[in-house]
């Protein structure tokens, strides 16, 4: 998509205003199915933005993998650890500031720095399918044959650790 | 240090993943429950991905890198999703709660 239509402008305006708000849902809600379905919500915007940003393989691994994986595991423990049923207590108001500071310091310190970048413009294209899987198995020195070999062996090492610790005695 | 322009730049996209990761701190600090927690460490994850990827989108010319950079970062979050869950079932299980202001003590 060109970046200089006044849809891009729009969408990229919605999109973030609505996930900005999902997101401060999630982390405000005492319901915690209900804070697994905004932050759910948010995913969807960010592979939204994944096809803004030309990319759209990885907008479906985002709604694959994230939501239909993550999420989807993150309310299974909750009805499994009954977090469902009652209400979650109200942090204290120390804590909550606490909370709000730290946030708030992490954003002084990385938006000026931001604005005050300058990077060179490219020239905005794309990537396909194709080139990803490519550059997965790709051997050479700008190949990631090697990460992608040990993400494998992390996931199952994770599989087997999650039924060795869940399972019941 | 030029003004904030309206169309999308690439500082657009990295402020909203920065307020996207400061939200998902608060809530990192602030939940009393563990699997809450989780949902601001997933918020963070998902807010650092789509910063690499609209970084090389706009600056880099091989912006495969970052996609496969985002792609390792969702693997990743998931393996530690996993682990956690079955963390938290096995900690409900022998404690009845994983409220983290009652878990304070490491004895069996």
């Amino acid at each position: 998509m060109k970046v200089e239509t006044a849809v891009y402008s729009i969408l990229f305006y919605g999109f973030a205003a609505a996930s900005i708000l999902m997101a401060l849902l999630t982390v405000v809600s005492r319901r915690l199915l209900r804070a697994a379905v905004w932050l759910m919500f948010v995913l969807l915007f960010t592979a939204g933005f994944y096809v803004m940003l030309g990319v759209p393989f990885l907008a479906g691994v985002q709604v694959l993998v994230y939501i239909g994986g993550i999420v989807i595991l993150i309310a299974f423990a909750i009805m499994l650890t009954s977090s469902n049923e009652l209400l979650e207590d109200r942090p204290t108001l120390k804590r909550k500031l606490l909370g709000a500071l730290g946030a708030l310091i992490f954003l002084g310190i990385t938006i000026p720095v931001i604005l005050a970048s300058e990077l060179p413009n490219s020239n905005q294209s794309g990537v396909s399918a194709e080139e990803i899987g490519k550059s997965l198995l790709n051997y050479g020195a700008t190949g990631f044959v090697l990460p992608f070999e040990v993400v494998s062996l992390l996931l199952l090492a994770a599989v087997i650790g999650g039924i060795v610790v869940a399972r019941k005695k | 240090m030029e003004p904030l322009g309206l169309v999308p730049d690439f500082r657009h996209f990295v402020i909203l993943s920065a307020i996207l990761f400061a939200i998902g701190l608060y809530g990192l600090l602030t939940r009393r429950n563990a699997i809450g927690i989780l949902m601001g460490v997933e918020l963070m994850l998902n807010a650092a991905a789509l910063q690499f990827v609209a970084f090389a989108h706009f600056t880099t010319t091989k912006p495969v890198e970052a996609a496969i950079m985002a792609l390792f970062v969702i693997a990743i979050a998931a393996a530690e999703t996993v682990i956690a869950m079955a963390i938290f079932v096995a900690l409900f299980r022998a404690r009845k709660s994983i409220d983290v202001t009652r878990i304070d003590e490491m004895r069996y």
